[in-house]
C-alpha cells in the first residue's frame, strides 16, 4: 500500500472489527469521505469487505488480515520502537485488570453480604464508580503518552478514552461501560490492537 | 511489641490485629487440620510501615527469630545449599480484598546464601504491605466500603508443593456447591500445579470430584476438613489446598460464597442439620438473595446432562443452536436463537455476541471482557468453561469425548455457570421446596401469615429476630445489617456469620 493513510483503515477494521462507515472514520480519525475512499481501495483489492443489508457494516477479509500483520510488524520494524511498544503493552496490563474491575462494578454491587445488579438507583456509589474510572484514566495517560510516542497512530485512542470518559462525566453514563462507543470498548480495542502490533495471542 | 505471631494452637488475636486470613488459619490449627508452619507479621507492623516506609523497630529482630522457628520446625534453614527452606508471602488484611494484593511464591527455592535471603525475605514482606496501596487495590476498597489506613498483615509459610509430583496438586473447595446450595462438595482441582494457576485461571482446572478417583485419602481428608470446619463456623465455608507427595493442606479459609439461591438452600439445610436454629437461618438470608434467587434457572434435578459448568458472568438462562464465529453467529441468527461458543472474545466478536441469545467462553473470568459486554448487553453468559473446546476450522464443539456439531441445541445458566444439551425449560424460585419452608419459618416467626411479596415476609421476620436480640436494631436497614465484605463480581458471600469475615 502506498497512501499513507490505507493502512490506517486497515488496521482500524483489524481492531474494531465488523463497523459502519461513521465508526470507522471516528475510530481511525479521519473523515468519513476518506475512510469511504480507503475502504473501497481496500475492498478492491481484497482486503476488506463490505456486508449487504441494512447495516452495511465493513470488516476485513481473511488476506486483509494477513496484509494487516504484515504491514504492522514491517510499521513496528521501521519505527524501530518494539521495545518501547513492548514496555508499554506490560504498563496497560497493569491497569487492564482494574479496568476489568470498574467495568464490573458498574454492572454488580456489593450489598449487605450479596452481589447483586447495579440498579443505579444510588448516586453516590455510581459517583465512586466513576472517580475511579477518572483515576484509573489518569494514569492511563502515561501509557497512552508512551505508545504515541512510539507509534503515532495509538494517539487516537487517548482521544476517544477522553471523549467517553467527557460523556459519561456530563451524565451520559453509559459510555462507561454500555454503548458501541464506550470507554469498555474503546479499551478492549487498544487491548486487541496492542496484541496485533505485538503479534501476541489473546490469554 | 510484638509483631510476629507463629501459626500455633496457642496463639490468639483478631482478625483486626492478624489479618483474617492468618486468623482463619489458626482456627483450622485449632480444629487439628493440616496447616504450613509459618508465622503472620501483624497489621500494625503493616501500618506502621506505611507511615514510616520502614520496619518498626524490633521487627527485624523479631523476623529473625520467627525465621529460626521455622527452620526449627521444618528441618530447613534459609538460604541453605543442601536443605533450603522455602517460603511464601502472602497479604492478608483485617478484611477480605482477594487477590487484589502481592504474592511470594518460593522465596528461598534457589538459595544464595543464608543473608542474601534473609534480605529477600525482607523485602518480600515490604512489597506485600506496599500492595496495600496500589490503584487497584485503593479502587476495590472504595467500591467495596473498606477504610484505606487498615494496612495488611503478612503471612510467611513453608512452602507446600502442588507440582511437586503426580500425587500433587491444589485447588479450590467449597462445603456446598455455591450456585445450587446443594450438600455435595463443589470445586476445582488441578493436578501436578501450584495453587496461583488455579486463581489465575489460565491453566484448565478439573472438576473437583475427580478428586475421588486419583487421589482418594486426599479426597476423604479434604471431605473431612470441609466437615469439620462447617460443624465449627456451622457454615457454609470454602478452602483453597494443596496436596504435596498425598498429604494435604489448607491455606485459606472463607465464609459463604453462595449465590442467592444456595444462601436459601444452605441456611434450610443448616437448620434442618441442627447446626444453626430457624432464627439464625432467617438472619443468614438476605431481601438480596431473594430477590437474587428468582432469576429463572434450570431446573436441577431434571434429568439433563450437565455438559460442562463454567463461571457465572451475566445472569439469565438462554437456550440456541451453537455457533462457533461472530459472522456464523450473525448468520444463523436470521433462523432462530444462537449461542456463540467462544475461546475467548476480542472486539471482532461484538457482532456475534450482539446477534447471540447467549454467549460461553471457555477460557476467562467474571471481570473477563466478554462478561462484560454480556452483562452490557443484558445477555446472558458463562465463561471459563474449561471442559469445551472451541474448534472453527471443523465448526463444532468439543466437551470431553462428545462431538457437538455446530447447529446443537444447548442451554446456558448465567447465574449457575452450567450449561446443558438440549433444551431443560427453566424453573423460578416459586416452586423452590428450600425457600417455602424459610418464609413458612419467617411467618411463623413474625406472627403474619397475610398475603405480601417474599422480602416482606423475610424482613417481617428478621425484626422480630433482631428485636428480640437488640432492641434497637433492624437487620432491614442496609446501614445497620451486619456487613460483610463481598468477594469478587460473581460470587457472593452467603452469610453473615463468623464475625469478622474469613477473606
Amino acid at each position: 500500500m502506498t497512501n499513507s493513510s490505507a493502512p490506517i483503515v486497515l488496521h482500524t477494521l483489524r481492531c474494531i472489527g465488523f463497523a459502519e462507515l461513521s465508526r470507522v472514520a471516528d475510530a481511525a480519525g479521519i473523515s468519513e469521505a476518506d475512510a469511504e475512499s480507503h475502504l473501497i481501495d481496500l475492498a478492491v483489492a481484497g482486503w476488506a469487505t463490505r456486508s449487504t443489508g441494512e447495516f452495511g457494516a465493513w470488516g476485513l477479509t481473511e488476506a486483509g488480515r494477513a496484509e494487516d500483520a504484515r504491514w504492522t510488524a514491517e510499521e513496528l520494524t521501521t519505527a524501530g520502537t518494539r521495545g518501547a511498544v513492548s514496555a508499554a503493552y506490560e504498563k496497560f496490563m497493569v491497569l487492564n485488570p482494574e479496568l476489568l474491575d470498574l467495568c464490573s462494578a458498574w454492572h454488580l454491587r456489593p450489598l449487605d453480604g450479596a452481589t447483586v445488579p447495579n440498579d443505579h438507583s444510588d448516586s453516590a456509589y455510581d459517583a465512586r464508580v466513576l472517580d475511579r474510572f477518572v483515576d484509573l484514566d489518569g494514569r492511563a495517560d502515561l501509557v497512552c503518552a508512551d505508545l504515541a510516542a512510539a507509534l503515532p497512530r495509538f494517539a487516537r485512542y487517548r482521544a476517544r478514552l477522553t471523549t467517553a470518559l467527557d460523556r459519561a462525566r456530563s451524565g451520559a453514563l453509559e459510555h462507561l461501560t454500555d454503548h458501541m462507543d464506550s470507554y469498555h470498548t474503546i479499551w478492549f480495542q487498544l487491548h486487541e490492537d496492542l496484541l496485533a502490533t505485538l503479534g501476541l495471542p489473546r490469554r | 511489641m510484638t509483631y510476629v505471631h507463629p501459626l500455633a494452637t496457642d496463639v490468639d488475636g483478631s482478625a483486626d490485629l492478624l489479618g483474617a486470613k492468618a486468623h482463619g488459619l489458626l482456627v483450622l490449627r485449632r480444629l487439628g487440620l493440616p496447616v504450613p508452619p509459618g508465622f503472620v507479621i501483624d497489621t500494625r507492623a503493616g501500618r506502621a510501615f506505611l507511615k514510616d516506609g520502614r520496619f518498626p523497630e524490633a521487627l527485624d529482630a523479631e523476623l529473625a527469630s520467627a525465621v529460626r522457628g521455622l527452620e526449627a520446625a521444618t528441618g530447613r534453614r534459609l538460604g541453605d545449599r543442601d536443605r533450603p527452606l522455602a517460603v511464601s508471602v502472602r497479604s492478608g488484611a483485617a478484611v477480605s480484598m482477594p487477590g487484589m494484593m502481592s504474592t511470594i511464591l518460593n522465596l528461598g527455592l534457589a538459595p544464595t546464601g543464608a543473608e542474601d535471603t534473609m534480605g529477600q525475605l525482607r523485602t518480600a514482606v515490604e512489597t506485600v504491605f506496599s500492595s496495600w496501596r496500589t490503584p487497584r487495590a485503593t479502587s476495590y476498597r472504595e467500591l467495596h466500603g473498606i477504610p484505606h489506613d487498615l494496612g495488611t498483615a503478612v503471612i510467611v509459610q513453608a512452602m507446600v508443593f502442588g507440582n511437586r509430583d503426580r500425587h500433587s496438586g491444589s485447588g479450590v473447595a467449597f462445603s456446598r456447591d455455591p450456585d445450587t446450595g446443594k450438600q455435595t462438595p463443589y470445586g476445582d482441582v488441578l493436578f501436578g500445579r501450584q495453587g496461583d494457576d488455579v486463581v489465575s485461571g489460565e491453566s484448565t482446572t478439573r472438576p473437583l470430584a475427580e478428586l475421588a478417583h486419583r487421589a482418594p485419602a486426599v479426597w476423604g481428608d479434604l471431605r473431612a476438613a470441609l466437615h469439620r470446619i462447617e460443624q465449627h463456623h456451622r457454615d457454609a465455608c470454602h478452602v483453597e489446598f494443596t496436596f504435596d507427595s498425598g498429604q494435604l493442606w489448607l491455606l485459606q479459609v472463607r465464609a459463604g460464597g453462595l449465590t442467592g439461591r444456595a444462601a436459601i438452600r444452605v441456611a434450610v439445610d443448616l437448620a434442618d442439620e441442627h447446626l444453626i436454629d430457624r432464627r439464625t437461618a432467617l438472619r443468614r438470608v438476605s431481601p438480596h438473595h431473594l430477590r437474587l434467587a428468582h432469576t429463572p434457572h434450570i431446573p436441577s434435578d431434571g434429568g439433563f446432562d450437565i455438559l460442562a459448568r463454567g463461571r457465572a458472568a451475566s445472569p439469565g438462562v438462554a437456550t440456541g443452536r451453537i455457533a462457533v464465529t461472530a459472522d456464523r453467529a450473525v448468520r444463523m441468527a436470521a433462523d432462530g436463537p444462537v449461542i456463540l461458543v467462544r475461546p475467548t472474545t476480542s472486539p471482532l466478536d461484538l457482532p456475534g455476541l450482539a446477534a447471540a441469545t447467549g454467549t460461553i467462553t471457555s477460557r476467562g473470568g467474571p471481570t473477563s471482557h466478554a462478561a462484560i459486554v454480556a452483562r452490557a448487553m443484558g445477555k446472558p453468559a458463562v465463561v471459563g468453561a474449561t471442559a469445551l473446546t472451541v474448534d472453527p476450522m471443523t465448526r463444532c464443539v468439543r466437551a470431553g469425548d462428545r462431538v457437538l456439531p455446530e447447529g446443537t441445541v444447548l442451554t446456558l445458566d448465567g447465574s449457575s455457570g452450567e450449561i446443558m444439551l438440549g433444551d431443560p425449560g427453566t424453573v423460578t424460585a416459586t416452586t423452590d421446596a428450600h425457600l417455602h419452608r424459610l418464609l413458612d419459618w419467617a411467618d411463623t416467626i413474625s406472627g403474619d401469615r397475610s398475603q405480601r411479596s417474599d422480602e416482606q415476609r423475610l424482613t417481617d421476620a428478621q425484626a422480630v429476630v433482631a428485636g428480640a436480640g437488640h432492641a434497637t436494631r433492624r437487620t432491614s436497614s442496609p446501614s445497620s445489617a451486619p456487613s460483610m465484605p463481598a468477594l469478587p463480581p460473581g460470587k457472593t458471600t452467603g452469610s453473615t456469620g463468623w464475625g469478622p469475615d474469613l477473606g
